[in-house]
């Protein structure tokens, strides 16, 4: 390695030969007289701005041609709806999931479903009624606050309620009732109220949610 | 790949001679170590605790405890019979796909304190139905209990949480959580008491119908929630206090996956760790 490094020391440096300066003039010469004669250039005649206006308006005219004329809300909705049926994918494929931690991130992905999808509604409802764990049917019940004008959302809370084996969450759907002003419910609460067998708690809150209902 | 052996409390029962703490110990490997594990318990009776360890192995030591059986005259055969089965179901384990299951059959002859040793990142769901307590201590992973009648205990785990006793107190203390895992409390009857990492990101919902809420947390409240009481006397005694009407919303850190405290009857305390 050495010996090549001398050797190479030992080869001559190269001079710029004489016609090196007069080619770079040569160039800069030319690059100048191209300069100048590209400069015209800057200003735009009027044909030019007439036709590029033209060209804008077509482009314009296309646009609408191809989407449908003068309907912009249209498109407004349909993305609208897109961004809808994304959330209720995402929120229905999580409610699938093993885990219960993922069942719990799909019922709060169930707030931002609009209020009149009745896919994520229907999905609530059977988790509150056959989740496997208490804390995704307790998050489940609170969902379907979201839902509450609907008629289907307060009789799936009544339906619910008697046949529910967790007390808590028996609870969270008499607070709901409460919650709608659901007077319909007033003979389920009552069946639950005397029932003996019931939990005291529930049984409890059933009577305070019937005085409330009254 | 299933395995499947039983503990059988039998023996036991068949002798009285031999007395109470007589613990039943058996080992299962997790078919693929290098996957995610998870253990799965389902007692009827007796207490579980489930603990993490440095091994890889599934380490399971059952007490019996034999109930009226053992005292009584019954555990004896008639004369001139002799025992051909009944009262076996004891502790039954099973592993397939990297769950191992672990199940008290339901028996109250098979009542039993069991303690099992798990590799520290196991996933752990723990059910018991009229038992005692669930204890589980030093896991990474996700977690989840259902306990009917006892507390469930929760010490230097990490992860996520998803708690549920029916009459039992919940005492949670988390090192660490993973982010977007939605976490939540809950129980009808008894406090829930929760240590969180300081830096938690999360959408808090809070609701008790009899207690109070406290926590030392700045939780940012919704402004569509009822208006708390907020006491704030940090600078006296470092002590936040809101109370809640009913139930509310907020965040804390900005914002993050759903974390939910549900009780009945009890106080909620939340603390920073």
């Amino acid at each position: 390695m050495g010996t090549l490094w001398q050797s190479l020391d030992l080869l001559p440096l190269e001079e710029p030969s004489g016609d090196v300066r007069e080619r770079f003039y040569e160039m800069l010469n030319a690059y100048r007289q191209g300069l100048a004669s590209a400069e015209p250039r800057k200003t735009f005649h009027r044909w030019q701005i007439a036709a590029a206006a033209a060209l804008v308006a077509v482009g314009i005219g296309l646009g609408y041609g191809v989407r449908g004329y003068g309907h912009p809300p249209v498109e407004v909705s349909q993305l609208r709806e897109e961004v809808a049926s994304m959330r209720q994918l995402v929120a229905l494929s999580l409610m699938q999931q093993q885990s219960a931690s993922e069942r719990l991130r799909g019922v709060s992905w169930a707030y931002r479903a609009e209020p009149s999808d009745r896919e994520v509604l229907e999905a609530l409802v059977t988790a509150v009624n056959h989740d496997a764990n208490v804390n995704v049917r307790l998050a489940a019940v609170d969902a379907l606050r979201r839902f509450a004008a609907s008629p289907e959302t307060r009789r799936a809370v009544i339906d619910a309620l008697p046949s529910q084996t967790a007390p808590l969450v028996q609870v969270a759907l008499i607070d709901l009732l409460v919650d709608f002003k659901e007077r319909s419910a007033a003979g389920v609460l009552k069946t639950l109220a005397a029932n003996r067998e019931v939990n005291d708690g529930v049984r409890q809150q059933a009577q305070w949610a019937l005085e409330r209902l009254q | 790949m299933k395995k499947l052996l039983i503990l059988s409390f039998t023996a036991a029962l068949m002798a009285p001679a031999v007395l109470p703490q007589d613990a039943q110990k058996a080992t299962v490997a997790f078919s693929d170590p290098s996957r995610s594990r998870k253990l799965v318990v389902e007692a009827t009776f007796g207490s579980i605790t489930v603990r993490g360890y440095s091994g890889q192995e599934v380490i399971v030591e059952a007490t019996g405890r034999t109930g009226f059986r053992r005292k009584g005259k019954e555990a004896e055969p008639p004369p001139g019979m002799h025992r051909i089965g009944g009262n076996s179901p004891g502790v039954e384990i099973s592993e397939e796909n990297n769950t191992v299951r672990i199940s008290s059959g339901p028996s109250p002859f098979a009542q039993a304190d069991v303690v099992i040793q798990v590799p520290t990142q196991t996933s752990v769901s723990v059910t018991a139905r009229l038992g005692n307590a669930i204890t589980i201590e030093n896991i990474t992973g996700e977690i989840e209990t259902n306990n009917m009648n006892g507390q469930v205990t929760l010490t230097n785990v990490s992860g996520s949480v998803m708690a549920h006793s029916m009459n039992g107190k919940i005492v949670a203390s988390l090192n660490s959580v993973t982010p977007d895992k939605a976490m939540s409390f809950s129980n009808m009857n008894g406090k829930i008491d929760v240590t969180l990492p300081a830096g938690i990101k999360a959408n808090v919902k809070l609701k008790t119908n009899h207690g109070d809420i406290f926590t030392d947390f700045d939780i940012k409240l919704d402004s569509t929630a009822q208006a708390p009481q907020v006491e704030d006397n940090r600078k006296k005694d470092g002590r936040y206090r809101v109370q809640f009407d009913r139930g509310t919303t907020g965040t804390i850190n900005g914002g993050g996956p759903e974390l939910q405290f549900t009780t009945f009857n009890g106080d909620i305390l939340i603390h920073k760790k």
